[in-house]
C-alpha cells in the first residue's frame, strides 16, 4: 500500500466564511470509501491540490455527521491559494484521518467549555457538533468565540444556531475596534471575555484553539478559574508534510505532533521543551 | 554456522554473472563520490582501506527524489497512477559498516506505524555485502556510537580480508545465506580458517553516548546550542551526506495535463523546514536548528526507537564548509556532562 497516495474527493459545496477563509464540503468519489470513512473529533487530514501540493488541516465537520467531510482554510501560501481557486465539482485529494483526538467519551457527564479564536474555531466546531449530537450525555455547554473583526468570524450561520439553542451558552466577541455599528456581541479579547464569563471549572473540560497569543493569555485565566491542567485541551498546529511520523518536521523534543497529537492537554504541554 | 572464503577474482566473476542476469550491481565509485551502479565488473571496488564515499549509501534505499505517484488530468477529474516500483534485484558490494548499519536504523522510522513500502521494497530486493573497514581519520567515531570496523549490523553477508585478494565471507541473514547458496560456484567453504578479526585495530572511543543523552535530557535551553549554531551557515550538506538523516519534503511537479508527487530529501537545518503558514517559526534561528539535529540523533531517536541516529561515519564533518566537527561537539557535551557530575558531587 502506498501510504502517500491520497484518495480522490469531490468538492460538493463551498462556503465563503470571511474574505480569506473558505469551507469545503467534500465527498469521496468512491461511494464505498465514503460509506466506510470514520474519524474522531480533533483528527487531521492532508488535503491535495494536484500540481500544487498538500497541506494539513483538522477535519472541521463532526464524526456524527458523515455525509460530508468539511475543512476550513485560510489563504496563506501556495496550496491554500490553489485551494481557493477550486470550484464546486472539482476534484482534489485527501489522506487521513491522522493523529489523536479529543477525549469526547471521557468528557461525558461533565461540563464542556469551548474557547476559540479566528479560524481556530474549525477543530473546535468539530467537537461542538459532536457534543451537540449527543447533548444529553454532557452537562453545561459554553462556547466562547472571538475574532479580530465581525467580518473575520467564521461559521456565522451556525453561531446564530448555537445562540438560539436553549441548553448552550454562546458568547461571541470581537477585538476592540473590530465591532460594527450594529454589533450586539461582546467587545474584548478572548482571555478577557473568558474571565468575565467565568465558566464553572468543577467537573469541567475545556477545549481551546486559536492563535498562539490567544492561547498563551487564556491559559492563566483558566488556571485562575480553577480548571485542572489535565482538563484544558488544545491542538498544536506544527508544520507537517507526511502526517505519518516520518518526514521529521513536526516534532517537539521526542514528541511527534502528527502521531502523539495534535490534541494535547496543558499538563502535557508543560512537560514539552519550548520548541513550538 | 558455515563460513566461506572468496577471492577478489571470484567476487568480480560473481558481479559479472549477476550483471548478466540483470541484477543491479552497486559498489563504491572509483572517484570516491558515492555508491554507484556499475555496468562492468572491472569497476567493482572492494577495498577495506577506502575512505567513506562523499555521499552515503542511503540513496539506494531512500532516493534523493522519489516519485510517490503520477497524476493525470482528465477534464474535471484526475487519475492517480502508481509509480513503477523498483523491482530490480540489487546487490551492493563493499558496503562500509557505517553505511550498512544505517539501514536497520532507518527501517524503524519508515515502519513504526505506517509502512513506507518504497523503502521496504528496496531493502527487500537488496543484498548488502558489507566489508570490514581499515580506514580511520580524525573524523571517524564509529566505536563511540556502539559500532566498529567489524560491525555486521545491516549487512546480509560480511567480508573480512584474509589477504590482499582473499576474503573471509560470513553469512549474516537468511537472505545472505540464500545468496551464497545460489552462487556457491564462486565461493569456497572456509574449512580450517577462522575469522581474522585480530588484524583490526579498534579506534578509541571519543565520548559516551549515555553521557551525551543524559546531558541532552536536561540542557535543551543551554547557551551551548547558540554558540555551536553561530558558526553554522545552514547549508544542510551534513544531512545530505548523512547515512541516517531521513527528513523529507513532499512536493508536486506539474506540467499541463500530468505531473507527479515527489518525496525529496529535506533538512532540519533549513529555516523553511518548520516555518508555519502564519510566519511563526518554532526554530527561527540556526542555533535551535543545530540543537534539533544533534538532539534528534542522540536523544529523540533513542527515546522513540531505542537507536542512535548516527553511525559515526564522519561525513558531516569532512564535508562541512565551515568546519563544524560533530565529533568535537559530542566530546564537548560529554565533558560538560562530566563537569556537572563533578560540580554536583
Amino acid at each position: 500500500m502506498n501510504i502517500y497516495k491520497p484518495e480522490l474527493v469531490e468538492i460538493k459545496d463551498i462556503i465563503v466564511e470571511t474574505p480569506d477563509i473558505k469551507t469545503f464540503r467534500l465527498q469521496f468519489k468512491d461511494p464505498q470509501l465514503q460509506n466506510n470513512f470514520t474519524f474522531k473529533a480533533g483528527q487531521f487530514a492532508e488535503y491535495s491540490v494536484f500540481g500544487e501540493g498538500e497541506c494539513t488541516f483538522c477535519i472541521a465537520s463532526s464524526p456524527t455527521r458523515l455525509e460530508f467531510l468539511e475543512c476550513s482554510f485560510k489563504m496563506y501560501g501556495k496550496v491554500t491559494n490553489a485551494l481557493n481557486r477550486l470550484k464546486v465539482g472539482d476534484t482534489m485529494g485527501l489522506r487521513g484521518p491522522y493523529g489523536n483526538y479529543f477525549p469526547v467519551e471521557e468528557m461525558k457527564g461533565k461540563n464542556v467549555v469551548f474557547i476559540a479564536g479566528g479560524i481556530g474555531l474549525a477543530p473546535v466546531r468539530c467537537a461542538i457538533w459532536n457534543v451537540f449530537d449527543m447533548r444529553s450525555e454532557f452537562k453545561d455547554v459554553t462556547i466562547i468565540y472571538g475574532a479580530r473583526t465581525v467580518a473575520d468570524l467564521v461559521y456565522k450561520h451556525e453561531i446564530e444556531e448555537w445562540k438560539s439553542m436553549k441548553d448552550v451558552k454562546t458568547i461571541i466577541t470581537v477585538d476592540p475596534g473590530g465591532e460594527t455599528s450594529d454589533w450586539k456581541g461582546e467587545i474584548g479579547f478572548v482571555p478577557t471575555i473568558v474571565e468575565k464569563v467565568a465558566p464553572q471549572s468543577d467537573n469541567s473540560v475545556a477545549i481551546i484553539c486559536g492563535p498562539p497569543i490567544m492561547i498563551k493569555y487564556t491559559l492563566p485565566v483558566m488556571l485562575k478559574l480553577g480548571f485542572k491542567e489535565e482538563n484544558i485541551l488544545t491542538t498544536l498546529e506544527n508544520r507537517m508534510k507526511c502526517g505519518l511520523g516520518k518526514c521529521g518536521r513536526c516534532n517537539i523534543g521526542s514528541v511527534y505532533v502528527c502521531k502523539d497529537g495534535p490534541v494535547f492537554s496543558y499538563l502535557q504541554l508543560k512537560e514539552l521543551p519550548e520548541d513550538f | 554456522m558455515k563460513n566461506f572464503v572468496i577471492t577478489r577474482e571470484q567476487l568480480a566473476n560473481l558481479a559479472s554473472k549477476l550483471l548478466g542476469e540483470n541484477w543491479t550491481v552497486i559498489s563504491p565509485s572509483q572517484n570516491g563520490s558515492k555508491y554507484l551502479k556499475i555496468k562492468d565488473a572491472k569497476d567493482l571496488i572492494i577495498d577495506s582501506a577506502l575512505k567513506p564515499t562523499d555521499i552515503s549509501m542511503k540513496e539506494h534505499f531512500f532516493p534523493k527524489s522519489e516519485t510517490l505517484f503520477f497524476f493525470k488530468r482528465k477534464k474535471d477529474d484526475y487519475e492517480l497512477i502508481d509509480a513503477p516500483g523498483s523491482e530490480a534485484k540489487t546487490v551492493i558490494f563493499g558496503a562500509k559498516p557505517c553505511d550498512a548499519s544505517a539501514i536497520p536504523v532507518l527501517s524503524k522510522v519508515f515502519n513504526w506505524d505506517y509502512k513506507d513500502e518504497f523503502f521496504n521494497k528496496r531493502v527487500e530486493n537488496t543484498v548488502i555485502i558489507g566489508l570490514a573497514c581499515k580506514f580511520e581519520d580524525e573524523n571517524c567515531f564509529c566505536t563511540s556510537v556502539g559500532l566498529s570496523p567489524l560491525a555486521e549490523n545491516g549487512s546480509d553477508i560480511f567480508l573480512i580480508p584474509l589477504s590482499d585478494d582473499k576474503y573471509f565471507m560470513k553469512p549474516i541473514t537468511d537472505k545472505g545465506r540464500d545468496f551464497i547458496a545460489a552462487n556457491e560456484t564462486f565461493i569456497s567453504e572456509a574449512d580450517n580458517i577462522s575469522e581474522p578479526i585480530n588484524d583490526f585495530s579498534t579506534p578509541q572511543k571519543r565520548f559516551s553516548t549515555e553521557n551525551v543523552k543524559e546531558w541532552l535530557d536536561k540542557n535543551f535551553e543551554s547557551k551551548f546550542w547558540f554558540n555551536a549554531g553561530e558558526t553554522c551557515i545552514g547549508c544542510a550538506q551534513c544531512a545530505y551526506v548523512c547515512p541516517t538523516c531521513h527528513c523529507f519534503d513532499i512536493v508536486d511537479e506539474d506540467c499541463y495535463s500530468c505531473g507527479r508527487r515527489v518525496k525529496n530529501w529535506d533538512s532540519c537545518q533549513f529555516e523553511l523546514f518548520t516555518k508555519h503558514a502564519s510566519g511563526h517559526n518554532p526554530r527561527e534561528i540556526q542555533g535551535k536548528r543545530y540543537r534539533q539535529r544533534v538532539s534528534h540523533k542522540f536523544k529523540y531517536y533513542k527515546d522513540r526507537f531505542d537507536e542512535l541516529l548516527c553511525t559515526g561515519c564522519g561525513r558531516c564533518t569532512r564535508g562541512c564548509p565551515v568546519s563544524i566537527d560533530i565529533g568535537l561537539i559530542l566530546e564537548d557535551i560529554n565533558s560538560h556532562f562530566l563537569e556537572t557530575i563533578n560540580v554536583n558531587n
